[in-house]
């Protein structure tokens, strides 16, 4: 049977903490290099602070979305470095293909790609700790997040050593998804109709971002906050939304939440 | 024949062709796919059987149990231990990259005296003639370890001052130590039960205690929901992670927290909304409103809201009297949902705030946080990992890294229930000592790691209490013997005690305690006693807009 | 005068082109001597792109295209004067436009190849760049652009040829001029070849950001697979072309002071390229109304937001198409102000696709996004000179020693010189 695997994230619960980006970047190999920046780093996992420009706050995780139809970054790259997985609904990097083009990067309106801009590097020593399931991806290939599907192949070598031909979705859980203090991040089939994801997807709190744009991404939102729902388009009657980071405010207020 | 220029062109020619129905151009184009993929200088893992390992993670006392993946002799990677009773299978954003430590290149790799590289030799003499001349200070900065044992049992039998340096969360529970005798190391916050939480800049949801307690707590009980379970109020000038996901958050002047426990106290007391009678706050709740920046009917409001759901309880980030006479008056102290007295725990030695002069030379252990620099002029040997940048000590001896030695795992501050874990070293510390050993090498009376940890295991055999959760859970009572204890928690399995219960805490205000400074709440980087943050912590201040670049060095 | 610089200056003569007076070679050697040294500077930067890696440049996740891409577009765009000229001589017959034929080779050439030469250094893997040959994606737009644009390369070196060959010197050899002569018979093929590759690519780089579904600044609805700015920019492109080749036929002769093409030729070329850009207004107008109203708030996005940052307002949009397009068509179709039109014509197809490439990445997409900047390294702009540099060499070496404009002769007697 196929399997479309997505995530829901309970926006609510999301604190902002940052685990799931480091526990992604560990995962993933992805090194820290000196001179990169907020522009130029590599973070397949990004958390967005972002504000109703009074007192409400709120974080966004950003993982690749995993366009379903009309994939932009798929349909653009030359030679088919990027592939939609039909059996896993995966949007699948091969950075080994990739000549570094970066037309996939302009395609993707989430900016959920990145470039490696530097040779990965790491300290003397440290590239002991490399995760042995995934490669190092070298200076001028673009990657991004695919739900680290290493762990999907080791969960699929499992059931395939225990005579099995589905994996127990409690062996395939990626590293953001595990590493989550409060359990914001919901991952597992969307085809399931019992599993939780799908179940979230379908609530009315449930939203994605540009969805009006038909690209039918995989990564579902949820949250009981309006104007947190209302992140999900720009909006053209209204002023366009800003970003930004949670500041102090001033005056003895005290906020019902 | 003399070949023509035209010959030339035509053999060129039928040459260039026939090469494209060789397997020459081919092979080259293939190659050169491959050699485009795995240029020499990309590093790449190295291959070799995957294992896991249990272990807690030993870089700030919060105790969270860890998986550790293993890749040829290498922690590869790291997750939370599901199931662990504080933890409860979390850990901290920093602890996701913390394996990479070891090779960071600030590691400590040789004595260093004065910036100069000297010899184990050298620091050891230097070390016994300090010892000789006295006196001396030893300086612990996670009490209640096996270490500890060394160290305490080492200066008391040189007449060295054993001090030690607390966490926030630890001197937050200093009134109640003060109040009560109870040592902090054997309080703790029955959160599971309480219904409502004031926090006083705790940043309870940021970093404050053990990172997977709260946040799950909260997030089972109260994110997302306008009628929560779990009520929490964050008073705090600033709008934190835990303000902004606060069930409210109550915007005071800096600086004014005491005023706002005291004034809250006195509506409390004024309306008979609690039983408790005591000293009152001398000022009025105008007064002590006028301080916070608040009207005096919004505190009026906000002391009904605390009482209309109980147990509730104040948490402060730091030492805050007034926070803790607020819990008095709230009926909070040795209450369910309020403060408990656990098991465990040990006599609090003497603050590294309080020492002070002239010594010969102070040791300092590698559990304390860079920043503390006790207040004495001495010869100071700090044992550290980590180089953290300027320091003011005379000898940094290199400490081993994270988990490459053995240590114990005491209970964490803050937590409600006992537990003891035990880290074993799953590599190699080269050339590194930690100041346990260097002090039972001068003196063998001071005792061993191995020895004290099974003298714990003893202890908590024969008290029968409790049990092990890990790879097989069981009860102590289960197990055939004490060595059976350490073998197991030796593979990472935690043991649990039993949980506090409410009662043996008592405390009489005398008075009501006068307003004291605002200490500025800690967060994930403050309880880490390396003097450096995991390389991919720059994940989170340098490459994206999530979090404040810390003061603390993150190279 | 040592004896090198003197058989320097000796085979200076002898491959000038028979019968016309050029310049003598210190001067020819002054004036070369700059821009070989921005070519200079040129490797040097792309030198660095290429060992240390695209960081050297200014570019980052977020504006994953930058200069580069803007002025490839720019100069294949201008560069669209040689198939069309080839496509107007050979296979509508104009042949009063032949004059300019072999300079629009050269032109065409020189754009087409630098156009490639800093395509290789912007991408972050350039020995893998025949990947695309190999796994070709057809779906991609950018598929159809390496494609043609190698093909068209090969065709534009085939057309370069015959021209080399009629250097004085190469023309003493029997078998060049048979080979010459055959490639002659070619050219109409090649012509017709060059046009079609051309019509592809060139629409093929506009579909390159028509098709970009997840920016809604540069999505267009179209024709089939072909968005409509596919088809805006052939049309651009085949009406700046002629008016490229008029700039820089009358830069060539101003500088040499001769006056190098038949007087009838240039209002042919305006006119054309007048006409072509009429058309072409008119239905950017249109394309721009229908992307206003439909295209974009279908999917959410208000159109005046995308004027709402700074520089990017509405002026940028009202300069585009009126100053730099209807105006520029209304001058050269009328004739008399040919040049200021021809050169407006140009700054408003750069300006084009300086739109469509930068404001396109700087403009956010999601709600929290920021308007971002970006500004190129100076790797970035000194790659870029070099490409300059070299078509400015390469242009002057083939007017001395080719005959890039085989009627001058019978115009020598006009120029003063």
């Amino acid at each position: 049977m196929k399997a479309r695997y997505g995530m829901a994230i309970d926006l609510d619960r999301c604190t902002g903490c940052g685990a799931c980006m480091v526990a992604c970047a560990s995962e993933n190999n992805v090194p820290r290099l000196p001179k990169a920046t907020e522009r130029t780093g590599i973070t397949p996992m990004l958390v967005h602070p972002v504000s109703d420009g009074k007192t409400g706050v709120a974080f966004i995780p950003m993982p690749c979305m995993q366009c379903e139809d009309e994939t932009p970054c798929v349909k653009v790259c030359p030679q088919q470095a990027v592939e939609l997985d039909r059996a896993t609904g995966i949007v699948m990097q091969m950075p080994q293909r990739c000549l570094g083009c970066r037309y996939c990067m302009t395609a993707c309106p989430y900016h959920s790609r990145y470039f490696n801009w530097w040779d990965p590097a790491w300290p003397a020593g440290m590239e002991r700790t490399l995760n042995p399931g995934v490669a190092v991806r070298m200076r001028g290939v673009v990657e991004k997040c695919n739900m680290c599907h290493a762990r999907l192949h080791a969960a699929e070598d499992k059931a395939a050593e225990a005579g099995k031909r589905q994996i127990e979705a409690a062996d395939y859980v990626p590293a953001c998804v595990e590493s989550c203090p409060t359990g914001a991040i919901r991952f597992g089939d969307l085809n399931d109709g019992a599993s939780e994801v799908a179940k979230a997807s379908r609530t009315p709190e449930a939203f994605r971002l540009l969805a009006r744009l038909g690209t039918e991404p995989k990564i579902y939102y949820t949250s009981k906050r309006a104007w947190v729902r209302a992140l999900a388009e720009r909006h053209p009657a209204g002023e366009p939304s800003q970003p930004a980071a949670p500041v102090a405010a001033g005056g003895g207020e005290v906020k019902h939440g | 024949m003399i070949p023509t220029r035209r010959d030339l062109f035509a053999w060129g020619g039928g040459l260039a062709g026939g090469m494209l129905f060789t397997p020459v151009p081919w092979k080259v184009l293939d190659d050169v796919s491959i050699w485009s993929q795995n240029w020499p200088w990309i590093p790449q893992p190295a291959r070799g059987p995957v294992e896991e390992k249990l272990s807690s993670c030993t870089l700030c006392p919060n105790a969270c149990g860890m998986r550790v993946r293993m890749a040829a002799g290498s922690p590869v990677g790291l997750s939370g231990m599901a199931g662990h009773p504080v933890s409860r299978g979390a850990l901290c954003p920093l602890g996701f990259g913390a394996h990479q430590l070891n090779w960071h290149p600030s590691r400590l790799r040789n004595p260093l005296h004065r910036g100069r590289k000297t010899s184990w030799e050298e620091a050891t003499a230097a070390f016994r003639k300090a010892l000789g001349e006295g006196p001396i200070a030893i300086i612990d900065g996670r009490t209640g370890r096996a270490a500890s044992t060394v160290l305490e049992r080492f200066a008391a039998a040189h007449g060295a001052t054993y001090a030690a340096a607390r966490t926030a969360e630890e001197k937050a529970l200093g009134p109640y130590q003060r109040w009560t005798g109870v040592p902090t190391s054997s309080l703790g916050y029955d959160l599971e039960n309480a219904r409502t939480i004031v926090s006083f800049g705790a940043p309870l949801l940021d970093g404050w205690a053990t990172p997977g307690r709260f946040t799950r707590l909260w997030s089972e009980r109260a994110a997302g929901s306008s009628n929560p379970a779990l009520r929490l109020i964050q008073v705090e000038p600033v709008q934190s992670r835990t303000a902004a996901f606060a069930w409210r958050w109550v915007n005071v002047r800096m600086g004014s927290e005491s005023a706002l426990a005291s004034a809250l106290a006195r509506v409390l007391m004024e309306e008979r909304l609690v039983t408790a009678r005591g000293p009152m706050p001398s000022e009025s709740v105008n007064e002590l409103a006028g301080k916070t920046g608040l009207a005096a009917e919004t505190i009026q409001s906000l002391a009904r809201a605390l009482v209309e759901r109980g147990p509730v309880v104040a948490i402060s980030a730091g030492d805050n009297p007034s926070v803790a006479a607020l819990n008095v008056v709230l009926g909070a102290v040795g209450a369910r949902g309020g403060i408990l007295r656990r098991g465990g725990g040990t006599k609090s030695p003497v603050p590294v705030e309080a020492l002070s002069g002239r010594m010969r030379a102070v040791l300092i252990d590698s559990t304390v946080p860079w920043e503390v620099r006790p207040n004495v002029d001495a010869e100071v040997f700090r044992f550290a990992a980590w180089h953290g940048g300027t320091t003011t000590a005379d000898w940094l001896l290199p400490a081993p890294g994270f988990l490459e030695a053995l240590t114990d795992v005491p209970t964490p501050p803050a937590s409600a229930i006992e537990t003891y874990a035990v880290a074993t070293p799953l590599m190699a510390a080269e050339g590194s000592k930690d100041a346990a050993r260097f002090l039972a090498e001068i003196d063998p009376a001071a005792g061993s790691l191995e020895d004290a940890i099974k003298a714990r295991c003893e202890a908590i055999y024969h008290a029968g209490k409790g049990g092990l959760i890990g790879p097989e859970p069981q009860p102590v009572k289960g197990l055939a013997s004490a060595d059976k204890l350490y073998e197991a928690l030796g593979n990472g399995a935690v043991w649990t005690g039993e949980a506090g219960t409410p009662g043996g805490l008592r405390c009489d205000l005398k008075e009501w305690p006068g307003p004291s400074a605002m200490e500025s709440p800690a967060g994930w980087t403050d309880g880490w006693t390396a003097p450096v943050l995991p390389p991919l912590a720059a994940k989170l201040y340098r490459e994206s807009d999530l979090r404040q670049a810390p003061a603390r060095s993150d190279v | 005068m040592t004896s090198a610089a003197t058989g320097v200056v000796m085979a200076d003569r002898r491959l000038q082109v028979r019968g016309e007076a050029r310049s003598s070679t210190a001067r020819f050697a002054l004036w070369l001597a700059p821009w070989v040294l921005l070519l200079a500077l040129g490797i040097y930067a792309g030198g660095l792109c290429l060992y240390y890696g695209l960081n050297q440049t200014n570019m980052n996740n977020r504006f994953a295209f930058g200069l580069w891409i803007f002025l490839d577009l720019g100069i294949i765009a201008l560069g669209a004067g040689a198939f069309f000229t080839g496509f107007l001589v050979y296979i509508l017959g104009r042949t009063e436009l032949k004059p300019v034929l072999n300079s629009a080779v050269v032109l065409g050439f020189i754009c087409y190849s630098g156009a490639m030469a800093v395509l290789m250094i912007d991408v972050g893997q350039p020995l893998r760049a025949w990947f695309t040959f190999w796994h070709p994606n057809v779906h991609s737009m950018l598929t159809e652009v390496t494609f043609c644009i190698t093909c068209y390369l090969l065709v534009l070196t085939l057309e370069y040829i015959p021209v080399v060959l009629r250097n004085r010197q190469l023309r003493k050899l029997p078998p060049f001029v048979v080979f010459e002569h055959r490639m002659h018979l070619l050219m109409p093929v090649l012509a017709g070849i060059g046009t079609l590759l051309s019509f592809f690519h060139q629409g093929s780089l506009g579909g390159l950001y028509g098709v970009l579904r997840g920016r809604p600044f540069a999505f267009r609805q179209g024709f089939a697979i072909w968005p409509s700015t596919f088809f805006l920019f052939i049309l651009s492109a085949v009406a700046v072309g002629p008016s490229f080749l008029m700039l820089v036929t009358a830069a060539a002769r101003k500088l040499t002071g001769r006056k190098l093409v038949p007087s009838n030729v240039f209002p042919r070329l305006g006119f054309i390229s007048g006409v072509l850009l009429a058309a072409y207004v008119a239905l950017k107008a249109v394309d721009t109304l229908i992307w206003l109203n439909v295209t974009s708030p279908a999917v959410g996005f208000a159109p005046w937001e995308y004027y709402a940052y700074k520089p990017f307002g509405t002026t940028l949009l009202f300069a585009e198409i009126v100053v730099f397009g209807l105006l520029p068509a209304v001058l050269l179709v009328q004739g008399r102000w040919l040049l200021p039109g021809a050169a407006l014509a140009c700054c408003g197809i750069l300006l084009n696709r300086f739109v469509l490439t930068v404001q396109t990445l700087a403009l956010p997409t999601l709600s929290f996004d920021p308007f971002l900047s970006y500004t190129p390294s100076w790797q970035e702009v000194a790659s870029f000179g070099g490409v300059v540099a070299y078509g400015v060499i390469l242009y002057s070496l083939s007017y001395r020693y080719l005959p890039l404009f085989p009627q001058s002769k019978e115009q020598t007697h006009v120029s003063g010189r």
